[in-house]
């Protein structure tokens, strides 16, 4: 049986603002019950959720321009073959590995912004993603990246649930780096619930809000204790997210796919975390690209349709988007090993119900290369600009160091 | 006196005298053996009880060096890991000192300057460097701030965590010489960006090459430069010392000391640090003076001090090992350490952990009581070598209650409201008739209620 999430957030409040109201502590509340007790689908509401295409994606063949013969005649044998492309309009096609965002396309749920990048572009992987992480370059301090200065700007809700995750087993990002916030990293979901087998016991002596002088006066205790509260009750929501989510969505069995599915269920339990970011790493394609990449795609381009159509499905659609991005394009020529080197600018992807979808940004132009790469028509801050302002809702130019002119990215 | 504000600095300082009001008991013994080290045993408690206060504090001091044996052990022990490069190892043989040094302040106090100094090994990747930063850490923990300061701008770790592994005399990098004003030594506020690029002139020339610290004199920008008001043709060692020279260093320092030992909010007043910060420089920046009044004072005794911390991942988990002699899987607790927030060698960033608030959020709540139960459910850990019911019954702790007392006692900084205590009884008496899951079912739960996160 579906569990509206209505009934799910009803639940919630009723558990958790009723049994701080009464201890009397409603002022000392976590920002996040106050939030979702009056959130409607506001700014505050919406989600980011980032995947990082790691090693660097080959753009030209991600948005094929089929109908270039400079692409052809630069790609004997990578360039996608005309009848292949899944066309978008008489230049332009997808890999034919991405029907799942071809069908968002003409749903009007996918948006794709051509030759993004940044001047003097660095080809090192390591490099160029601290480059695309912290909107900063070497000779410049950068402790934190854009999405934590992002987190050091909101309300502190520190206690209350977790402002930001990162789901898998890598090192985590810089983007998510923040001064005043530990983000967590979360393996798997089981992370998120107490293990062992005295449990529910514990649960209950730890959500027993029952209280007495020594903790009304020591404002540390206090904090702890409705931060336990609400862990616990965030823990519950997500145990039930697990169990009782069900969705006709069916994920492709992959590792991207599962997690984009865990992130389903957290956004659909009601939980306050505005930004969830993923890898998916493989896109250094140096040699015998073609295989290697079409499963790529295909991975990423199925699973986010799959979290698309989900969140579509549980009235979450209009409050969740999905940006992908990569450190850098790839080389415009092929190289000897039928793979292709380390490039310069690409495509950004951002899907969901609030997208205005289709493509922004001219086809590249292969006569006019920079070393060998293509030259980038925006600045990937510019994208980051508009995600800021006109999805979360915050100033961009505090928190990537300059002003940004922004794009017509959302409707 | 619940804040810093309405406290007088004079007073606070000042030695603290046992009263009826505020006696030196078990409770405030083991405060002193938290904030301290990590904890001890209520033997341990019960001892320093029939001590002055000031005496153990003075003990506690003197043992500024590891004693050889113990040190050679650990060395031992950490030196095996370094030959696979794996910094992650080296994480667990830190948590073996954690756990058995005789000399838990310096522990306390290398922790508290791997913060300060913050490197992380995920961008040095280098255990061994990691390593050697690590015992100059320790070294100088209750020594010499300057020299300590001088040794880590020359420490390989640290310049290549600050990208200052190759400094140029045509691009100086200002990363190090930012950071050892803003971070280290002076707080930001206290110097200009013009005084970032002279200083970073300074430290042109100095490189890793092979994993060593050399001067390389072709490197070196000789002109002269002005830092902080002085001109000269300076080095980075002239650097260093001018950085040292300034008044706000005492402060700054002071400050993050006071934070480490005495309370994490409200942030103390400047009157509050100010005699401290004239102790530090009267004794010409060592560390331990500053230590010792900290810990023998009115404020450290007081109720700005007790309860007032939330308890960093290390202080909880090595804190309730410690507390009842446990010795555990290192390598778990190390992984464990990681996931709530506060790997060893694996700090946030160079500012290190922000500590308070910033250690607790839902995941990181469940975590450590994740992390408890899986350090309680594993077959290493046991208490002076036994299971925990029969550690208990050695020292005549055979019921429920009494065991909660006992916890209580060592791990506890607040005492418990009878409303918890019946509820962590019926939590425990719930449980199965096996006597040792009960104890470890009851510990589990007291190390995870909100209470037993402050210190």
């Amino acid at each position: 049986m579906l569990i509206s999430t209505n009934q799910n957030r009803r639940r919630f409040l009723r558990s958790s603002i009723g049994g701080a109201a009464a201890i009397g502590v409603g002022s000392v509340l976590p920002e996040c019950f106050a939030e979702a007790a009056t959130a409607g689908k506001t700014m505050d509401d919406r989600v980011l959720v980032v995947v990082q295409m790691s090693g660097g994606n080959d753009g030209l063949n991600t948005i094929v321009p089929y109908a270039d013969d400079d692409y052809r005649s630069a790609r004997p044998k990578l360039s996608i073959p005309k009848t292949d492309v899944l066309k978008v309009d008489d230049e332009t096609g997808l890999h034919p590995s991405m029907t799942g965002m071809h069908n968002l396309l003409q749903d009007g749920l996918f948006t794709v912004v051509r030759s993004v990048g940044y001047e003097r572009p660095n080809r090192s992987h390591f490099e160029s993603m601290d480059i695309w992480h912290t909107c900063r370059r070497k000779d410049e301090p950068r402790s934190d990246g854009w999405l934590g200065r992002f987190l050091d700007r909101q309300p502190a809700t520190s206690g209350g649930d977790v402002p930001a995750l990162h789901l898998g087993r890598e090192q985590q990002p810089m983007a998510i780096a923040s001064t005043k916030i530990r983000v967590p990293t979360v393996k798997e979901l089981a992370e998120f619930q107490l293990r062992g087998d005295d449990k529910q016991s514990l649960r209950r002596l730890l959500q027993n809000r029952k209280t007495d002088s020594t903790e009304q006066d020591n404002e540390l205790l206090r904090f702890l204790q409705s931060s336990t509260t609400s862990a616990i009750s965030a823990s519950e929501r997500v145990a039930e997210a697990a169990s009782t989510y069900r969705s006709d969505v069916k994920y492709p069995q992959t590792d991207l796919g599962n997690k984009l599915r865990v992130v389903a269920q957290l956004i659909d339990a009601q939980l306050t975390t505005r930004v969830y970011y993923l890898q998916h790493d493989g896109f250094d394609t140096h040699a015998q690209q073609a295989a290697t990449h079409g499963i790529l795609l295909r991975q990423w381009s199925d699973a986010v349709n799959a979290l698309v159509r989900d969140l579509e499905a549980h009235d979450h659609g209009k409050r969740v988007c999905v940006m992908t991005f990569s450190e850098f394009g790839r080389r415009v020529a092929e190289n000897a090993s039928e793979g292709t080197d380390h490039g310069a600018a690409g495509p950004m992807f951002l899907c969901g119900g609030c997208v205005e979808a289709g493509i922004v940004g001219k086809r590249p132009n292969l006569a006019d290369l920079q070393d060998g790469d293509l030259k980038h028509e925006y600045d990937f801050r510019q994208v980051y600009a508009t995600i800021l302002e006109d999805w979360l809702g915050t100033a961009p130019t505090p928190i990537l160091g300059n002003s940004y002119k922004s794009l017509p990215l959302f409707t | 006196m619940s804040d810093t504000e309405s406290m007088d600095a004079a007073w606070a300082w000042q030695p603290f005298q046992p009263s009826s009001e505020r006696p030196w008991d078990r409770s405030a013994a083991a405060h002193l053996f938290r904030r301290a080290g990590f904890g001890v045993d209520l033997a341990g408690i019960d001892s320093a009880v029939k001590l002055a206060p000031s005496d153990v504090v003075i003990g506690l001091i003197a043992q500024n060096q590891e004693p050889s044996e113990f040190r050679s052990t650990a060395d031992t022990l950490a030196k095996a890991t370094l030959a696979g490069g794996d910094p992650k190892k080296l994480s667990a043989a830190w948590v073996y000192r954690l756990l058995n040094t005789p000399n838990q302040l310096i522990e306390k106090a290398t922790i508290f300057w791997h913060g300060h100094f913050a490197t992380g090994a995920e961008k040095v990747k280098d255990a061994r460097m990691m390593w050697n930063q690590n015992q100059l850490l320790r070294e100088h923990a209750l020594g010499n701030f300057g020299e300590l300061v001088h040794k880590i701008s020359q420490d390989p770790a640290m310049l290549i965590y600050l990208d200052s592994a190759v400094n140029r005399k045509a691009h100086p990098n200002e990363n190090f010489a930012r950071e050892l004003m803003e971070l280290f030594c002076l707080g930001e506020g206290n110097y200009s960006e013009t005084d970032v690029l002279q200083l970073a002139r300074c430290f042109t020339g100095w490189e890793i090459k092979n994993k060593r610290f050399r001067k390389n004199r072709y490197q070196h920008d000789s002109e002269v430069k002005r830092v902080l008001g002085q001109n000269g043709n300076f080095d980075g060692e002239d650097g260093v010392r001018i950085v040292l020279e300034q008044p706000a260093a005492q402060r700054f320092v002071v400050r993050k000391l006071v934070r480490f030992f005495v309370s994490d909010e409200p942030s103390p007043t400047d009157a509050m640090i100010q005699p401290l910060a004239d102790l530090f420089r009267e004794n010409d920046l060592q560390v331990a003076p500053v230590i010792q009044r900290i810990l023998t004072s009115n404020a450290f005794f007081s109720s700005i001090a007790i309860g007032r911390k939330i308890k960093s991942p290390v202080e909880l988990i090595i804190g309730m090992l410690r507390s009842l002699n446990g010795t555990t899987n290192t390598p778990l607790v190390a992984e464990g350490l990681l996931n709530v927030g506060q790997g060893l060698f694996y700090p946030p960033n160079v500012k290190g952990w922000d500590g308070g608030r910033a250690w607790i959020n839902s995941s990181t709540l469940l975590g450590r009581a994740n992390l408890i139960a899986d350090v309680l459910n594993d077959d290493a850990t046991l208490f002076d070598g036994k299971s925990l019911s029969k550690y208990l019954r050695e020292r005549d702790v055979r019921s429920l209650d009494q065991a909660i007392n006992h916890f209580e006692h060592c791990l506890l900084a607040i005492p418990l409201d009878n409303a918890t205590r019946s509820r962590l009884l019926e939590t425990a008496t719930s449980r199965s008739s096996d006597q040792d899951r009960q104890m470890r079912s009851l510990l589990h739960a007291i190390t995870s209620l909100p209470i037993c996160q402050l210190t």
